[in-house]
């Protein structure tokens, strides 16, 4: 079994020069971001790879000629620049015409937490969400991470593809145990409780399940890799046992993975409580990442009472 | 490139020109004015030999490609595709009517438009990529691309310049529909775009500024685009009028997006007949 050593970016990368190793067809651009994850790509495979300088807009259009022309494009950048600040070219050059161009950002949720709002990433899935072909995908660990960068590789439109600098501790222990096209993986089984989480912040999700199991409430936890599309029949199946479903996630309440989910459990009758555990406005306060989650009640202890909370005194 | 009569340039030029027309008042909409500042830019791009087509295969890879960045003059473009059997007249007769086949701005689904556009600030990216895709595959297609002038207030089209001139993307050829009017004003009035031709040349373009109304010199600038000896891109500013061919609406604005009366159709009529162009 292959060990892994690497954070969550470069896990991806490393999986991504392999494919581009074998396909000379696949081209990465890069705005000025990939100080070292890079490195592979400018040493041995220079011809595919181009740093456009910082000027995403550009780095969207340019990718799109490049898929017109046939080229599989990979575009890389920081959560809001690669998603906010050329959001237009997004919805029109790629997703109007259905390009073969995969958007990867780094700096998932509170990642970049000391460099402040400019660099939080907490509004992209809401907007790539409300992109009709755009399928978006959010690993939570450095072998999910490799997992989905070879098997997305195979399909066709747009994709965006949101990365996290951390990969560790790992919380899947093979790759034979995830089931691609199922979109989900159920990390940890409950009767009680059913916490849905994406990305680094899974991690949270399951501390927080461990304490609960002290509070005498036994809550799963889901993994959701594939947030678009949702696989909403498989997802429903998974949590309509459970008295409460929470959503934690590193990202604002409005339009995100909560709203995918409520989408969801809002049209079922007879639905479990849901709660949505997210951030509501811009983080002003400075600290490092832990602390900022903690500021936004996501660290696992209060993930945990705030569950306990709602089990206890809201349960249907 | 193929020596073609001028007369026959100028015959084109009124028959898109009257189309145009026809299309905008069935259709009760339309952008009259800034399609017949580039009446004879396309003329000369699709009937003087300058670009590299097959009607009956649009997605013929040696094709040149071109991209009408300034996507509001879509109704132009259509008229040359039809004439030119890329589809059928007929589908000018529908246009942005429920079950017809052409938007209001271009889309890369009718045959012969390459990409979207409409949104302004977009097109030169897209060329540039595939000016790009071009040298990197060996190919000898060329990448065009019609900006309006007013579209030089976006900044994503500055850019594009300076990516294009740093990868020496000499096979892009940029033309901008220099009518000096945009939308609702005069350009120098709110946000002028001068020095233009100090501002492609510092961004490292190749800059030539002619009479974009002139197939003699759209001759000049464009024939010679297939084999450049410069290693920078073409800018081609050609200076229009807004409105070109008919009296009242040359360079006046609310023409950007006005449809005739029945009295105004009527002069257009006669003006069209009898006028130069």
């Amino acid at each position: 079994m292959r060990r892994w050593t690497k954070g969550m970016r470069d896990a991806f990368f490393d999986s991504l020069f392999s494919l581009a190793v074998k396909d000379k067809n696949l081209l990465l651009l890069t705005s000025d971001t990939g100080a070292i994850c890079h490195d592979n790509f400018r040493e041995e495979l220079s011809a595919q790879y181009m740093n456009v300088g910082i000027a995403e807009q550009n780095m969207i259009g340019v990718a799109s000629g490049l898929a017109l022309s046939g080229k599989k494009i990979y575009v890389y950048g920081i959560v809001p620049f690669v998603t906010m600040r050329c959001y237009e070219q997004i919805r029109i050059d790629l997703c109007c015409m259905d390009l073969n161009v995969t958007i990867v950002s780094i700096g998932a949720g509170l990642d970049y937490s000391t460099l402040g709002p400019t660099h939080h990433g907490y509004e992209d899935i809401s907007l790539m969400r409300s992109l009709p072909p755009m399928k978006i995908y959010s690993p939570s660990d450095s072998l999910i991470a490799d997992f989905i960068c070879r098997n997305s590789y195979k399909e066709k439109g747009p994709k965006y593809i949101r990365l996290d600098r951390t990969g560790f501790p790992l919380l899947y222990k093979r790759q034979e145990d995830i089931k691609f096209a199922r979109g989900f993986s159920l990390l940890k089984e409950g009767k009680d409780v059913c916490i849905i989480a994406t990305g680094r912040i899974v991690y949270n999700a399951l501390q927080a399940a461990k304490k609960l199991s002290e509070f005498g409430i036994d809550s799963g936890v889901i993994d959701i890799f594939r947030i678009k599309p949702i696989n909403a029949g498989g997802l429903w199946e998974a949590v309509r046992k459970n008295k409460v479903v929470v959503v934690l996630e590193e990202h604002f309440l409005h339009g995100g993975l909560g709203s995918a989910v409520s989408e969801i459990i809002s049209q079922k009758p007879c639905a479990p409580l849901l709660k949505l555990l997210g951030i509501s406005d811009f983080c002003n306060e400075y600290g490092n990442r832990k602390q900022l989650q903690a500021l936004n009640s996501l660290d696992p202890l209060t993930v945990a009472h705030q569950i306990k909370d709602i089990f206890k005194n809201g349960k249907k | 490139m193929k020596k073609v009569a001028i007369s026959y340039l100028e015959k084109k030029s009124r028959y898109i020109r009257r189309q145009i027309i026809d299309i905008t008042m069935k259709a009760g909409s339309g952008h009259i004015a800034p399609s017949f500042s580039c009446v004879e830019i396309l003329t000369f791009l699709y009937y003087a030999a300058t670009l590299r087509f097959n009607p009956k295969k649009p997605n013929w890879s040696k094709r040149d490609r071109f991209i009408l960045s300034k996507g509001h003059a879509a109704i132009a473009l259509y008229v040359v595709l039809a004439d030119l059997g890329f589809f059928p007249c007929s589908y000018l007769k529908n246009f942005i009517q429920q079950g017809g086949c052409l938007c209001a701005h271009p889309e890369n689904h009718i045959a012969g438009v390459e990409a979207y556009s409409g949104s302004l600030g977009h097109g030169l990216s897209i060329a540039a990529g595939l000016a790009l895709a071009s040298k990197m595959d060996n190919k000898d297609y060329i990448s065009t691309v019609l900006l309006g002038d007013g579209e030089c207030h976006e900044g994503a089209v500055w850019e594009a310049a300076m990516f294009s001139s740093q990868h020496k993307l000499n096979n892009l050829i940029a033309i901008i529909d220099y009518n000096g009017a945009s939308a609702i004003d005069f350009l120098p009035k709110y946000l002028t775009i001068e020095p233009l031709e100090e501002k492609w040349k510092a961004f490292g373009w190749e800059v030539i500024t002619i009479d974009g109304h002139s197939f003699r010199e759209l001759k000049r600038a464009l024939s010679g685009i297939r084999n450049r000896s410069s290693d920078k891109p073409l800018l081609v500013i050609a200076l229009t009028v807004k409105g070109k061919g008919v009296s009242f609406m040359e360079n006046n604005p609310i023409w950007h997006y006005r449809i005739p009366t029945e009295k105004e159709f009527n002069i257009i009529n006669k003006e069209l007949r009898y006028g130069k162009f």
